[in-house]
């Protein structure tokens, strides 16, 4: 099955369930039964049952699944997840301490949720196209395997040359840019005006340069490409990874509140009734 | 060997009566004999060779004899290891039960941390194959094989040494007896040199491997036992290639050389086709001319055939084709050519139907003749739809012998290393493989195990450790017999194996030292496709984004699927 046949599928699949759903819920609820203790309950299973999508991430042998499988009942039971948690609370602000915090920290987990989707959808590619693939974990020893090779460059090339014309540059322009991870913010918004001021400056040397000083600079603009794309790959692969680092601790912190809603319910169901 | 040595086997049969004007001044016969011979002893009931082993060198008898075990051997008495998958309680346990250092293990299962340290005789240790002896450890079991004797002046084991395809029988010394190895190279060369021996050679395969070959070929499945046997006297056999390919290949890779040049040409575009060319072993490229250049636009493998779509074509035609493509050897390649008018008179007529390619063929109009095709697509001319870049990246890279080839899609990989750490969970908390490679696009072929079609690594191995799994066919590594000395690695052309220090779980997770040696004791590891646990490989099923998948090379029909999505 293509992908797209298989979006298009769960697509469909997800609308009729979300419809039939939200009828019975809406049958119910004209005809004046409550239906906040069975969408309660329902919700709460679904809740549980995506964040057991990291417990299965842990259990890599027992035959459950594919992950692939799993993620694509964690999307689409999310996206119904959303409806019901719309259906329990009654299509309103909810007013409780409390009922708010759930409220709240319900939206943030579904919204990393989508952020994080819609980030394992859109960078993966502009990684593939963009510098040398590399592994997240390595990128501070090419950084540093970068900037020997620049510091290298220089200094042969005022040893050769007897002038300060690169070197003054290098210490003034990219000694910094090659010290560490630069630009992040750019990168993120896909923006490459440093890297194009840096280079268009380095260009604007040449007409000072010896014909081996050109040659230097070449060198060094090479490796100054090089090195923006390490930044940008440390970036957009930090992406991939840092929104996990929201949404997971986030769902932690709302099964906590829905424990504590659920034992508030029914120590209070009593009285309401 | 010394001069006494080879002045002895000149002496004797088959080599006193080889002419040594025949040979080459670069390669005499006394060279050969020198430099790619040795004369080895046996005691009685020792293994020779085994069954299912991948071996480069044959046996010839120089004195006593040796038992041929055919079938009702236990693959156990001879080291073969039953490997057992965990249950899923096993698996689950493992979360808690994981040691936290990398190659942890049990030091209790491992013979050498057994004997004293003053130990430091050969036997102490039987890792080596040739150190079981059948007759003597398990005469009952023996008693029960279906086993034939070889004496004095015979030679064995040369078709699993020259077709590199893995030993069909296991053989034990009959009482002492003396044998002389011969190297692949020596063989080859003295097959060149000699015809008596090529003569031989051949027979014998033309007996005992050809008929099973032809067999296993669906275009001649429809066969009776009489036209087979038709075929398998006209067929010829050749060779092409280097039989240590790896080697050229990782030279070529460092020299940055056209691979085409390196490459024999089996049978040539635009040339008669003078047969039917059926792959017996190894792989062949499919190329067209195009421009000053080739492109590749298909490749071949074990069974495969070649020139079938023109030959049908020219059966009675008023005006034959050539040959629409050129084949070349990508690396070693062992082939059947089974000449036209036999294919005309025997296989055309007996063709199965969903076999013939269709009636119309589409003729190249500058002469090249007919597109070719496969004979698992009948019909289906270059029908896979892989484009011919990806095509030449997988051939020159050699990925093409991969049957569990990690292929990424680096646009849907989000780097989570989900693989990796699945990976590293079932083995060791050490991951099998790097998550890194050349790419294509954005389809990366990662550093992990292939289970080659041809597994080089397996030549050479002096215990047998790195074997394939009798199930299955993967090629796993069985930890307690190796000896870590590294010829599986330095083989492997893609640098898929690890030599890798073990630790000692109950000290600490110290590494471990071979108390005779006092060395770290050293264990190839590679990946095993989790042939331990269910579900099958951890790294494909823990890809939450549909990225990875392990690809059959040999079926470019699933990978053009895959590639499609």
């Amino acid at each position: 099955m293509t992908f797209a046949a298989r979006r298009w599928f769960a697509i469909v699949l997800t609308v009729v369930v979300a419809v039939a759903g939200s009828a019975v819920l809406l049958s119910r609820s004209m005809s004046l039964r409550g239906t906040a203790w069975e969408s309660g309950w329902v919700l709460l299973a679904v809740l549980l049952f995506l964040a057991s999508y990291n417990l299965r991430k842990k259990l890599t042998y027992p035959p459950l699944l594919s992950s692939a499988t799993w993620l694509q009942l964690h999307v689409y039971v999310g996206v119904l997840s959303v409806i019901l948690f719309g259906w329990h609370i009654g299509w309103r602000i909810p007013n409780g301490l409390l009922e708010t915090a759930i409220a709240v920290v319900f939206v943030c987990v579904a919204a990393s949720g989508v952020a994080g989707l819609a980030l394992s959808r859109m960078i993966p590619g502009r990684l593939t196209v963009r510098g040398e693939e590399v592994l997240f974990e390595r990128i501070p020893v090419y950084r540093r395997q970068l900037r020997e090779r620049a510091e290298a460059v220089i200094v042969d090339s005022a040893q050769e040359s007897g002038t300060d014309t690169l070197s003054d540059f290098y210490a003034r322009r990219l000694a910094d840019f090659f010290h560490g991870p630069r630009h992040a913010w750019r990168h993120v918004v896909q923006s490459t005006r440093p890297v194009t001021e840096l280079l268009h400056e380095l260009r604007s040397l040449e007409r000072y340069l010896s014909d081996g000083e050109r040659e230097t600079l070449r060198e060094l603009t090479e490796l100054v490409q090089a090195k923006d794309n390490l930044d940008y790959h440390r970036t957009m692969q930090g992406m991939l990874k840092g929104w996990l680092f929201v949404h997971i601790p986030l769902t932690g912190v709302l099964l906590v509140l829905v424990g504590a809603h659920v034992v508030l319910v029914h120590a209070f169901a009593g009285a309401s009734a | 060997m010394t001069d006494e040595d080879v002045a002895r086997l000149l002496a004797i049969e088959p080599f006193s009566a080889m002419d040594p004007r025949n040979f080459s001044q670069r390669v005499p016969l006394r060279g050969i004999l020198r430099n790619d011979t040795r004369i080895r002893r046996y005691r009685n009931g020792t293994v020779v060779v085994r069954q299912g082993d991948y071996g480069n060198s044959a046996f010839l008898i120089l004195a006593g004899s040796v038992r041929v075990i055919l079938e009702g051997l236990d693959p156990k008495l001879v080291g073969r290891s039953e490997r057992r998958r965990r249950s899923v309680i096993g698996s689950v346990a493992r979360l808690i039960t994981n040691p936290r250092s990398p190659e942890s293990r049990d030091a209790r299962r491992y013979p050498q941390m057994q004997r004293p340290a003053d130990d430091q005789s050969p036997d102490a240790e039987r890792a080596f194959v040739q150190d079981v002896n059948i007759l003597r450890d398990f005469p009952a079991a023996f008693e029960q094989t279906t086993n034939d004797v070889m004496t004095t002046g015979e030679l064995f084991g040369e078709l699993a040494a020259l077709g590199r395809i893995p030993r069909s029988a296991t053989v034990v010394a009959d009482g002492e007896c003396e044998l002389l190895e011969i190297r692949w190279q020596g063989l080859r060369d003295l097959r060149k040199y000699d015809a008596a021996l090529r003569q031989h050679t051949d027979d014998r395969f033309r007996r005992f491997g050809l008929s099973a070959a032809l067999r296993a070929s669906p275009l001649l499945a429809g066969l009776s036992t009489e036209l087979l046997e038709q075929v398998t006297s006209a067929a010829e056999f050749e060779t092409y290639g280097s039989f240590d390919w790896y080697g050229t290949f990782q030279q070529l890779r460092k020299r940055d050389v056209d691979p085409l040049s390196a490459e024999p040409v089996i049978a040539e575009q635009g040339h008669y086709p003078n047969g039917l060319v059926l792959i017996r072993a190894g792989f062949a490229r499919v190329s067209r001319k195009l421009g000053h250049g080739e492109q590749t636009f298909n490749y071949l493998g074990k069974g495969d055939v070649y020139g079938l779509a023109e030959l049908v074509h020219n059966a009675g035609a008023a005006q034959p084709v050539p040959l629409a493509s050129t084949l070349r050897a990508v690396g070693y390649v062992d082939v059947v050519r089974i000449p036209t008018r036999t294919f005309e008179q025997v296989i055309l007529p007996n063709l199965p139907a969903g076999m013939r390619p269709p009636a119309a063929l589409p003729v190249d109009p500058s002469g090249g003749g007919p597109t070719p095709s496969r004979p698992d697509r009948p019909g289906g001319h270059e029908g896979h739809g892989i484009d011919p870049p990806m095509l030449e990246f997988l051939v020159e890279h050699r990925f093409i012998n991969g049957t569990a080839t990690m292929m990424i899609d680096m646009d849907r990989c989000t780097r989570c290393d989900d693989c990796v750490r699945a990976c590293a969970s079932g083995h060791d908390n050490n991951p099998r493989f790097i998550r890194h490679g050349p790419t294509i696009g954005h389809h990366m072929i990662a550093n992990a195990c292939m289970h080659c079609a041809d597994p080089v690594c397996m030549i050479g191995c002096p215990t047998g450790a790195i074997h394939r799994s009798e199930e299955s066919g993967e090629v796993v590594i069985n930890d307690l017999t190796c000896i870590g000395c590294g010829t599986c690695a330095a083989s492997c052309p893609y640098d898929n194996i690890q030599m890798v220090e073990i630790r000692d779980r109950s000290s600490n997770d110290a590494i471990m030292i071979d108390p005779a040696q006092g060395k770290a004791i050293v264990k190839a590891t590679k990946c095993d496709l989790c042939i331990d646990h269910h579900g099958g490989p951890a790294c494909e099923r823990a890809c939450p984004h549909d990225a990875l998948k392990r690809v059959d090379m040999r079926d470019l029909d699933s990978l053009a699927r895959w590639l499609r999505r």
